[in-house]
């Protein structure tokens, strides 16, 4: 098993043969097709094949559970903001009223074509953290030739995180040995007392940074003056190649969102008054 | 042996603190040689390090005196990066030193430094991970290995740019004993293969002292005692009443001496005191 951002992919998943940068194009391209596609059905489409990729790529799916409160709390809110708290708008059409609150059609669409852009944006975001490490973000990243400052600091804070939530833990253990036990206690309570972690999180922080910062002087780097100057053979590097179907996947999914933007923008496709769905869901409602 | 460190009269004292970290400090170290620093906490041994790595003043603000020079060079004078060049340093925490995602990106961040070229890098990466073990493990985040495992990727890390001038700052504190044993047989390796200058500053003195040519202890900031390490524990009076625990070996026959059983040298390695203590049995 190989330990990626989100949890452990089997060594021999065929997803390791596939270049970082291809990944890393994917999450960035194939997130923004959901913005150009407002009929909900396509978006399904879209989650449908990026589960069948994940599955391809033997990401364990039990992972995907702990996504369902994020997608049930991700609707609530986009209903009460859409739907429960729409006002009035004399314009659209009318579908309920209870308790005073007028159910417009206009916003149960709009609700369901928002949650359903988002959901497929998600699902991209788990399918590309739960196949690369955090060494394929930086390979994806130095493979552009973006310098190496830039994939350095962005190195450090992916490292960094990981460090401050160790740090909680210790923090967090540390107060329970203690006998500090917010069980049961109020929301209230529980935020004041979350000082007592903030605290020595914070002096933490403040000493790791030190830390940190004599380790990479210790190494002779330095982010300015002549030692930043030295022309860096990237070793990293020199473990991946750009394969022919690393080239293919790029230009299908390059082909991919200029077809898409080319058959939304030209032909009026993935439109909501071709929805089949909402139509349908429409004349039940209606 | 040429003289490589060469302190002078030397004083540091940390800004907005009342006392001086370092005081009145004057020592010469040959290359080559093996030296262990050891003293209680809090008498300076860190900022001693730090002294001779160019972290200080280079990154702390404070008042020095004196001169700290290193090939006949001051420390400052040494431009950012040219001194790690040949300095290498390895912390007590490895983990607050780590710099990379995998054991292997770490292994190779100093050496990309220095600009050395992709063939040159291999051939060190395969070096250093013979030498400590640590072909197995290249592809791991440094974070999930042991406490043993991280220490041994952060001297990988720092053996790797192959420093002529090894400082380690309590390279074994957060470990168990095989562990530090490990550590220890790095350092052992190092010593008789690539004739580095070593510093270690250590509390644990079982596995420090069969490889020490010389020691020096520290106390509230001053240099109290320098010595080669089998004079330096014939001074068990001074080295006890600083807090220092010498291994029980060496203690059984300072306890004898003082006792009157014995007038010999005290012997500062297990096997000099297993064969005294048979010539006593004789």
């Amino acid at each position: 098993m190989n330990k990626t951002l989100l949890g452990y992919v089997p060594t021999q998943s065929p997803i390791y043969a596939i270049h970082p940068f291809v990944k890393l194009f994917f999450l960035l391209i194939v997130s923004l097709f959901p913005m150009f596609v407002t009929a909900p059905e396509w978006n399904m489409l879209l989650m449908l094949v990026l589960i069948l990729l994940m599955w391809i790529s033997r990401v364990d799916m039990r992972t995907l559970k702990i996504y369902v409160p994020v997608a049930i709390s991700m609707g609530s809110i986009i209903i009460i903001s859409y739907i429960l708290m729409s006002g009035t708008h004399p314009e659209y059409q009318l579908i309920a009223r209870f308790a005073g609150i007028k159910v417009y059609w206009e916003r149960v669409r709009d609700a369901i074509v928002v949650y359903f852009r988002i959901l497929p944006m998600i699902f991209t975001m788990v399918f590309f953290l739960s196949t690369s490490r955090e060494r394929d973000v930086i390979v994806a990243m130095r493979t552009i030739r973006l310098p190496f400052v830039v994939t350095y600091v962005f190195a450090m804070a992916l490292r960094s995180a990981g460090m401050v939530l160790e740090d909680f833990q210790i923090v967090r253990q540390a107060e329970q040995a203690r006998g500090f036990d917010s069980t049961g206690k109020s929301l209230a309570y529980k935020i004041r007392k979350y000082v007592n972690y903030m605290i020595p999180l914070f002096a933490l922080s403040l000493r790791r940074s030190e830390e940190f910062t004599n380790a990479l002087v210790a190494r002779g780097y330095a982010f300015t003056g002549e030692a930043s100057r030295v022309k860096r053979a990237d070793y990293v590097l020199t473990h991946y190649s750009f394969k022919y179907f690393d080239a293919i996947f790029t230009a299908i999914i390059s082909i991919s969102f200029i077809a898409l933007l080319f058959m939304r923008y030209g032909y009026d496709y993935f439109a909501i008054d071709q929805s089949i769905l909402l139509n349908w869901l429409k004349n039940i409602l209606m | 042996m040429s003289v490589i460190i060469e302190i002078k009269d030397y004083s540091w004292q940390y800004m907005n603190t009342r006392q001086a970290a370092l005081n009145d400090i004057n020592v010469q170290v040959k290359e080559g040689m093996f030296v262990g620093i050891i003293g209680a906490n809090g008498s300076g041994k860190t900022t001693l390090a730090y002294s001779l790595n160019g972290l200080i003043p280079g990154q702390y603000n404070g008042i020095k005196h004196g001169e700290v020079l290193i090939y006949g060079k001051e420390v400052e004078e040494y431009k950012s990066g040219e001194l790690q060049k040949f300095t290498g340093m390895v912390f007590s925490d490895p983990e607050a030193q780590f710099t990379a995602m995998t054991v292997e990106d770490e292994l190779v961040f100093g050496l990309e430094n220095l600009g050395m070229s992709i063939p040159e890098i291999r051939e060190r990466l395969e070096w250093v991970t013979e030498l400590t073990g640590l072909e197995t493990m290249l592809l791991k985040p440094p974070y999930e290995l042991s406490g043993g495992q991280k220490q041994r990727v952060a001297l990988a890390a720092v053996l790797a740019m192959t420093p002529k001038l090894l400082i380690l700052d309590e390279p074994t504190t957060m470990l168990d004993p095989v562990s530090r044993r490990r550590v220890f047989e790095v350092l052992a390796k190092l010593k008789q293969e690539q004739n580095n200058t070593i510093i270690v500053i250590e509390h644990n003195l079982e596995n420090l002292i069969p490889l020490a040519d010389r020691m020096i202890l520290l106390s509230d900031s001053r240099l109290i005692l320098e010595d080669e390490t089998q004079q330096f524990f014939q001074n068990m009076e001074l080295i006890s009443q600083e807090g220092i625990y010498p291994p029980g070996a060496l203690q059984f026959f300072y306890e004898l001496k003082k006792a009157g059983k014995i007038s010999d040298t005290l012997p500062v390695t297990l096997p000099d005191a297993s064969k005294q203590l048979k010539q006593l049995f004789d």
